[in-house]
């Protein structure tokens, strides 16, 4: 158990490398976005996975303490998106142009 | 409960992050980029307490400093203006400024050594009073959060106090803003809530609207277990007050301002904001009738069912849910008087 919750870990924080590089390499305002919300979302999810793993192996009581981490990655699956949609929304309302190949 | 690990590196990283945040805060002329360089302070001086073991107070800088006191920000910038002028004054002023925050910040740092180390069993702190509370807590009152009940019980009148003063800036920011005569211009006439069309932007996106809808009861639910279960976890009046709060400024963000007036109109909402306050002091009240002193909540045993330590227990639960009253109203009237400019129609 605790192995898958390392392997979980360390996957969640490669995405979140990922989306580090993809924040500051990305060309436009929309696929900056694109990069933060999906890399943040995936790997905030998986990390906390690991820790149910984690807390499932240490102590009593810990099915209460992985039900509560199940939903805050409920939380997270449903707000972080919905953030993202919105400041999208309102970047588009703002007039930020997309990256086309040839505009440079 | 974990003990807070002794990895002093991290704490370094984290307090260079705070002083880098405070300084591009400063130094960016963007109003509203300076606010969420702000919400990311907080939330880094959250990160902070919590590795000092102080949870409670992680909770409340992560709830207020973070969340709401951004918001409250932004509704500001809303109503003014996003972009900073150039201050007044010359070279010399501002050369001035630099030797007065100079010296002040020298004789806060000169003060420093006299500091007892961190976590010291001797300090002035540690020797006199909280021992008392660490061994006799259980046996007194029954709240394993010793936080819960130190705040509420042994040193309740503080807490009364601190419970006016979030009171008193509701009804200060309330006397500054609030507009009685623009209304009658602005405002159109009483509308049947049955009948009358949506008082949000349709063409605004449906998915954020949705969203919150879905969210909101289960953060609602999620501040009553704080305020409830604060006497064995982390949390409790001030923190779950402004869950609630937020929880009905999120409503009033992501539909429209109007939207929640129609439930929340400004008399009930303002007397809500007194009645906890009320609540809380009641409970004090309460207590000398039954023979004790002010807040001495050991004297409300002979009308709650239980012994002296249950009774105790209880009254902590009142008065936490008097402090989540007014913080929760305080929170709603003022994100109300600043988003729609004192008016109380319309707004962000």
């Amino acid at each position: 158990m605790e192995i898958l919750a390392y392997i979980l870990i360390s996957t969640g924080l490669i995405f979140f490398l990922g989306t580090t590089i993809g924040l500051l390499r990305f060309p436009d305002f929309y696929s900056r976005m694109h990069a933060a919300s999906k890399g943040d979302t995936l790997s905030t999810v998986l990390i906390l996975l690991g820790c149910i793993c984690l807390v499932s192996t240490q102590g009593e009581m810990n099915w209460l303490l992985g039900l509560k981490i199940l939903l805050i990655i409920n939380f997270i699956f449903i707000g972080s998106p919905t953030a993202t949609h919105a400041m999208m929304d309102a970047g588009n309302k703002a007039g930020a142009e997309p990256w086309k190949k040839d505009s440079q | 409960m974990m003990p807070s690990l002794p990895i002093w590196q991290f704490d370094v990283l984290l307090l260079v992050l705070v002083v880098l945040f405070a300084v591009v805060a400063l130094s960016i002329r963007n109003l509203m980029g300076a606010a969420v360089v702000f919400g990311a302070y907080s939330f880094m001086m959250c990160l902070i307490w919590a590795g000092m073991g102080a949870v409670d107070v992680a909770f409340t800088e992560a709830a207020v400093g973070a969340g709401v006191s951004t918001v409250f920000i932004v509704s500001t910038i809303y109503n003014t203006s996003a972009t900073m002028r150039s201050r007044p004054g010359g070279m010399a002023f501002k050369l001035f400024i630099g030797v007065v925050v100079t010296l002040a910040g020298v004789f806060l740092l000169s003060a420093l050594p006299d500091f007892p180390d961190w976590g010291d069993p001797n300090s002035p702190a540690n020797a006199t009073v909280a021992p008392y509370y660490i061994e006799n807590s259980i046996r007194d009152t029954h709240v394993p959060n010793l936080v819960t009940s130190v705040l509420a019980d042994y040193r309740g009148f503080d807490t009364l106090l601190e419970t006016i003063v979030v009171f008193i800036a509701c009804i200060a920011i309330y006397s500054i803003l609030r507009i009685e005569t623009a209304k009658s211009k602005t405002d159109e006439p009483e509308e049947d809530i049955a009948t009358a069309p949506p008082s949000y932007d349709p063409s605004d996106s449906l998915i954020v609207r949705q969203a919150s809808r879905f969210m909101v009861p289960f953060m609602q639910l999620f501040a009553l277990y704080v305020i409830a279960h604060g006497h064995y976890s982390p949390g409790g009046g001030f923190q779950g007050g402004v869950i609630l709060g937020a929880s009905l400024i999120l409503l009033a963000i992501s539909f429209d301002l109007k939207f929640l007036l129609r439930q929340w109109r400004e008399k009930p909402l303002m007397l809500l904001v007194a009645s906890g306050v009320c609540l809380y002091a009641t409970v004090g009240l309460a207590c000398m009738f039954t023979g004790g002193n002010y807040l001495d909540y050991g004297s409300l045993d002979s009308v709650l069912p239980n012994d002296r330590a249950m009774a105790r227990s209880h009254g902590i639960l009142l008065v936490e849910i008097g402090v989540g009253i007014t913080v929760m109203f305080s929170m709603l009237a003022i994100h109300i008087n600043l988003a729609s400019n004192g008016r109380f129609d319309r707004g962000l």
